[in-house]
This record gives structure tokens, C-alpha cells and sequence, in this order.
């Protein structure tokens, strides 16, 4: 590590230690983490109960757990990254930063690890709750791994999403709105988006049927003889097409997650865990309807009920092993969500300043 | 005032402050036209404006913050748009807005911003410990700074301008919310760092009080900088003095004798501090003053009655009466 890059560190961890002193001191947010580990304890507790996790394993209470502090991180990280950088241009301690030899990108890159590093304090607070389910066994490593660097991950982005809004908006109380707003869309909006878009852009699909009108049966053999078949009975109904639309929900943070983690799946192919349930709900919408159906009742009358398997159809698992796994797009758009918006707080923020927002103060 | 050397290290390059024709618009409004000014090193020079005329503008400038929109500025020769850098190394900025982080001591915000100018931790709390004790903030150093009185706030202000002992100081209304006790330190500190080779540029409202300790002056109104052929013919131009005697009434009879009064003198009036004057030049001062003494008046105070950057300051802003009418200067502040 050269001179340069020792000098940047330095600043670097200055501000972040100065920005969780200023912000993450105190009670209050003490008060804050117990309150969250009491919760993650009593939703612990009760799915401990609700899953007979003694019995089939710890997979379901530590994908809630999981769920559970992505839920908390996006509820709280927007209140506490979202006026990093025009709260402190409101209090004067900006500019008087701004003036020293600590560069833009220090400032910028320094108060969104603060607060990455405050969202992860909840899943370290989590963590005696993540192990008790790990114990309670059928965890894979791979489900631990991948989940909570995902879950980090996410909780870095809406970090990085608060910190850079805060830069590029003047005023505080707007830009966690906002970051809120943010989180609500990906979050909410995207399933809801998936929906209506879904139903909205229905088409008619066409079932043909032929059926059996009249045979002869007979009883020893059990076969059907001299059947008059009846004419194509053709119906259409409309079925809505998620298919065009299941990409959207590969921006949704709980599905990057659910959809990460590696699949386990119990003997009869069904999701031991909820990122397996969530997944495979996602992926099976890849799945175009059949928009044209034809069941020839006649031809099974005259050839005999075949070893059917057309009622069964596919199981969970291969229906999730079947389609294409979407959660690096999810992430990817994440991350550049992320980075733009830093990049942007980042030439909001350098100085000297050429341009200024209207009725902003720079001292 | 502790006896601290206040440039602890570092080499000054002294060459302080140059700014040429600068230019900045907001919008459509134009906050300076053409500023011009220098601020040698060693030295001490205020900058006096009625409010809105551009002052924390070129300061902002000046503290690397902002651009200006034509011009050149030149802080120890280096560009601050171009090497922000290396002008911010120099360059100690105490804004008009008392910004402090709030959970933190004085001292601790004294050794951040020490580590923010890249002084290692044993450095920077030798430094905050200096200024502590230079700046007197000793029996509030250890108290979060958000229980700091605003002239307590002042001085922490101060101490964090100087911090990397720089070459350059800019002070946007240093004086504000200070006790007399704190001023008196204020200008002799400014003296001092002046005397041991900083340049300083302190804008105030306080005139009589940058008075004592200015070299020099520049007067800012409208986003122009005062010519120094304007400020010749305003620091030239009548004024008043006044005159206290023992005997009042003696005093208004040799007024009222036209050989004693002359033609370049005229009464203004009288007031509770004595009989005020007024007079076209130094030189008709003098006479005016030769006369009464010469007629018996027993004269005890005889002097002018605003000082100079106060009655310059109102000569050159008097030339614009619509545009600062409503600028109140009371002759009678106190320093």
C-alpha cells in the first residue's frame, strides 16, 4: 500500500468514526437494539414452535430471522442515512469539513460505511438467534454464507441509497422521505407492479376437448369399445401473462435473498426454508401459460389411462431447478442503484462548487 | 492568552492573499462585480461591506468553497479552483455560520479536525491542548459543544481555524457574541499571528473595533470593491469631531465667534458626550482647535467623533442611499 492510499484510508476511517460517533451515540440507540433483539427473540421463539424446528431442522427460523432484520435495516437505515450529508450542510459542519484536507470521495465514501456499518449492527444483534437456528441443524453453509452476505449487501445499498440522496437533495426531512420511498418501491412496488402488470396484459387461451359420448364397456377387460365421440368442444378463458413481467421482481431485496440462497429442498421436492418457498414462487413464473390445450377423451377411452403423470406435474424443486435464477441481475441493479447515487452525491458535493441549488446554503 | 507559539511548525510561504477582478452570479443576481483586493503577509485587513454586499461570497472563495465565475484568486500563490489542496494545507477559514458536532468536546473536535489535517493522534491532541489554552475554552473544553454559549462556540470556531497553523486566515465576523474581555484577546491574537507572518482578512460590522487592529482596508458595497481613489476622497472628505470642555458654556461662546469657528468649520450640534463639529480637513481640525485653546476654552477631549474605517465606510455607502438605507451604523458602539 503506497503513501496515497494510506493517506485516503486514514481520512477515510476518520470520518466513519466520527460520523457513528455523532449519530450512533448514545441511549437512545441502545434502547433501540434491545428492542430489536427482544423482537427477534419472541419471533424466534414462536417459529421455533410453529415449524417444529426440533423436528425438521432450523431452515425456516433462520430465513425469518434473515427476513426479519432486512425488514428492520430498511426500516430504520433510510431514518439514519438519509440526512448524512445536508443535515450536517444545516448544522455548518460540512463546509467546516470541506475546508480541510479531507477530500469529497473521504466524506462521501465515509459517512456511507457509518451507515452500512449502523445497518449491520443489526444482524449482529441478530446473530445469537442465527446461530440457536444453525444448531437446531439442516443449515447448510451455503444458505448461512450466501444469505447473510446477500442480506449485507442489501443493506448496503439502501445505506449507499440514503447517504447519496442525502447529497443530491438540499433538504433532509425530503431526502429520507424519499429514501423511504425508495425502499417502499423496490420492496412493495415491485410485487405490486408484477401483479397488476401481469393481470392486466391478459390473453385468451383455447382449450379443445373431445369426450366420450357413448361406449360399450367392458367389464372383463375393462376396456371401452364402439365409442362416439362428440365434436370439439372449444372454450377460451383469459389467463394473465407473469411471464412477461417476472423480471421485475428480481429487483425486489427479499427476493435477491430468497432467490440466492442455495435451494433445500426435502425428499418429496418441497422448499424446507421460506427463501426455497419465495423462489420458487418467483421462478415459477417464469413459466409461459399454455395457451392452447387439447384433451382427447376418446383417445384415452380407446387406448387406456396411460401411467399418467400430467396430474401430478412437476415438483417444487424441479420447477426451481428448471428455471433461471435472477437474483445477480436484482443485485446488480442494486449495486449500480447504489454507486449512482453516491457518484452523484459525490459531484453535488465537490468543491469549490460551481453550481448551487437554489435556496441552499454552502457554509 | 497563554504564550503558545502559534505557528507550532511548518513553513509559511509568505506571500497571503490576491484577488483580481472576480466575478460570481447566483442566478441573475450578481453577489460580486469585479472584486479586487491583496492581502499582504504580516498583516491585517478588513473587509467592510453593509450586509448583502458580497462579503461571506469572497470569503467562501477564498476558503476553496466556491468558484468564482471570472477572475483569478491566489491564496499563497496557488490557485483554489485549481489546487484546492494546497490552498486548504495554508489556509484556516472561521465561517459566519457556528457549525460544531454536537456529541462531540471541544477538545475532541479540535483533534478531529487536527486528524482531518493530517496530524497523527499524539499531534493533533498536543495541538487541541495549545489551542484549548489559547483561545481560554479551558473549563469547557470537556463538555459536549452543544451546551457551548455562542461566544464560547466563537472561540472553538477560532481554534479550529487555526488548528494547522495556517499561512492564511479568513474571518467572517470573528467578534460576534464576544465578551470585551474575549475581543481584546481576538485582536491582540490577531496581532500576534499577524506579527509572526499570517495574512488575515477579517470581515466584521464592529468598525471601531477593526480599527485598532487593521492595516488596511477593504470596503466591499454592491459586489465592488471600493477604489483606493474612492477611499482616499472619502477618508478625505468632511467630517465630525467633537470637542468636550470643562466649561460648556465657554466652549459655546467661542463657537459662536465667527474668527475663532472659521469658514471650514460648521456646528452640527450638541449631545450628551460634547458639542459635535463639523470640519473639512485635519488641517481646519487643528486650527479650530489652536483657536479655542488660544480664546481660553478649556478643551479636555478633542477628537473625531467615528473612526476612520467607520467614517470612510459611511462616506462610500452614503453614495448609494436607496441600496443601504437600511444599514444602521451607531457611531457609538463600543469596541
Amino acid at each position: 500500500m503506497n503513501d496515497h492510499n494510506r493517506l485516503f484510508l486514514t481520512g477515510l476511517w476518520l470520518i466513519v468514526t466520527l460520523e457513528l460517533r455523532q449519530r450512533v451515540r448514545g441511549v437512545s440507540w441502545y434502547v433501540l437494539l434491545g428492542v430489536f433483539m427482544l423482537l427477534v427473540g419472541i419471533v424466534t421463539f414462536l417459529l421455533w414452535l410453529a415449524t417444529s424446528a426440533w423436528l425438521s431442522g432450523g431452515g425456516g427460523v433462520f430465513s425469518t430471522i434473515i427476513f426479519f432484520v432486512l425488514l428492520l435495516g430498511t426500516l430504520v437505515s433510510p431514518a439514519l442515512s438519509g440526512n448524512a450529508i445536508n443535515g450536517d450542510r444545516d448544522a455548518g459542519t460540512l463546509a467546516t469539513t470541506q475546508v480541510t484536507l479531507i477530500s469529497t470521495g473521504q466524506l462521501v465514501l465515509g459517512k456511507f460505511l457509518a451507515a452500512w456499518i449502523t445497518a449491520l449492527a443489526f444482524l449482529a444483534a441478530a446473530l445469537p438467534f442465527l446461530i440457536f437456528a444453525v444448531v437446531l441443524g439442516e443449515v447448510s453453509l451455503g444458505t448461512i454464507s450466501v444469505s447473510v452476505l446477500v442480506l449485507a449487501a442489501e443493506l448496503g445499498m439502501i445505506a449507499a441509497v440514503g447517504v447519496g440522496l442525502s447529497g443530491i437533495l438540499t433538504r433532509p426531512l425530503f431526502s429520507i422521505v424519499l429514501t423511504y420511498l425508495l425502499v417502499a418501491a423496490l420492496s412493495l412496488g415491485t410485487l405490486i407492479a408484477f401483479a397488476l402488470l401481469g393481470t392486466a396484459t391478459q390473453q385468451q387461451a383455447t382449450s379443445v376437448n373431445y369426450q366420450v359420448v357413448e361406449s360399450t364397456y367392458d367389464e372383463q377387460t375393462g376396456k371401452q369399445s364402439d365409442i362416439v365421440c362428440s365434436t370439439a368442444q372449444t372454450s377460451t378463458y383469459p389467463v394473465p401473462r407473469f411471464d412477461y413481467f417476472w423480471w421485475i421482481l428480481s429487483a425486489n431485496p427479499y427476493v435477491v435473498v430468497a432467490d440466492a440462497a442455495p435451494g433445500s429442498f426435502d425428499a418429496g421436492g418441497h422448499p424446507t426454508d421460506l427463501f426455497g418457498q419465495i423462489a420458487v414462487g418467483v421462478r415459477s413464473a417464469q413459466a409461459a401459460p399454455e395457451l392452447y390445450t387439447e384433451y382427447n377423451g376418446c383417445d384415452e377411452a380407446a387406448n387406456g389411462y396411460a401411467d399418467q403423470q400430467s396430474g401430478i406435474g412437476p415438483t417444487q424443486q424441479e420447477i426451481y431447478d428448471g428455471a433461471v435464477p435472477s437474483w445477480f441481475i436484482g443485485l446488480f441493479i442494486h449495486l449500480l442503484l447504489g454507486a449512482g447515487a453516491l457518484t452523484w452525491a459525490w459531484r453535488r458535493t465537490s468543491t469549490p462548487a460551481t453550481h448551487l441549488p437554489a435556496g441552499s446554503r454552502i457554509a | 492568552m497563554s504564550a503558545t507559539t502559534v505557528f507550532g511548525s511548518g513553513g509559511i510561504v509568505p506571500s497571503g492573499i490576491a484577488v483580481t477582478g472576480v466575478s460570481r452570479s447566483f442566478g441573475s443576481v450578481f453577489a460580486l462585480r469585479g472584486a479586487t483586493l491583496t492581502v499582504p503577509a504580516g498583516s491585517v485587513t478588513a473587509l467592510i461591506g453593509p450586509n448583502g454586499s458580497g462579503k461571506t461570497t469572497l470569503l467562501l472563495m477564498l476558503a476553496t468553497l466556491l468558484t468564482p465565475d471570472t477572475g483569478t484568486i491566489r491564496i499563497n500563490g496557488h490557485d483554489p479552483v485549481i489546487e484546492p489542496e494546497r490552498v486548504r494545507a495554508v489556509m484556516g477559514w472561521m465561517p459566519d455560520t457556528l457549525g460544531s458536532w454536537p456529541s462531540l468536546s471541544a477538545r475532541a473536535a479540535l483533534q478531529t479536525t487536527g486528524r482531518m489535517y493530517r496530524l497523527t493522534g499524539e499531534q493533533a491532541a498536543v495541538r487541541a491542548d495549545e489551542l484549548i489554552a489559547l483561545t481560554d475554552l479551558g473549563d469547557f473544553a470537556d463538555r459536549p459543544s452543544r451546551v457551548l454559549s455562542r461566544g464560547q462556540k466563537q472561540r472553538l470556531s477560532l481554534a479550529r481555524a487555526l488548528v494547522h497553523s495556517p499561512g492564511v486566515l479568513l474571518l467572517d465576523e470573528p467578534a460576534s457574541g464576544l465578551d470585551p474581555a474575549a475581543r481584546a484577546s481576538l485582536r491582540q491574537l490577531l496581532r500576534r499571528l499577524a506579527g509572526e507572518g499570517a495574512a488575515i482578512l477579517v470581515s466584521s460590522h464592529v468598525l471601531a473595533e477593526l480599527d485598532e487592529m487593521a492595516d488596511a482596508a477593504v470596503y466591499l458595497a454592491d459586489g465592488r470593491t471600493a477604489s483606493p481613489e474612492q477611499v482616499a476622497a472619502a477618508g478625505a472628505s468632511a467630517r465630525s469631531w467633537r470637542i468636550r470642555s470643562l466649561d460648556e458654556s465657554a466652549l459655546e461662546r467661542a463657537l459662536a465667534t465667527p474668527g475663532v469657528v472659521g469658514a471650514l468649520v460648521r456646528v452640527l450640534g450638541v449631545d450628551q458626550l460634547g458639542t459635535l463639529v463639523q470640519v473639512e480637513n485635519e488641517a481646519s481640525a487643528a486650527a479650530l482647535l489652536h483657536n479655542l485653546v488660544l480664546s481660553g476654552v478649556p478643551v479636555c477631549d478633542f477628537g473625531p467623533a467615528v473612526g476612520n474605517l467607520e467614517h470612510t465606510f459611511l462616506d462610500l455607502t452614503r453614495e448609494r442611499p436607496a441600496r443601504h438605507s437600511s444599514v444602521v451604523v451607531n457611531p457609538e458602539v463600543a469596541p
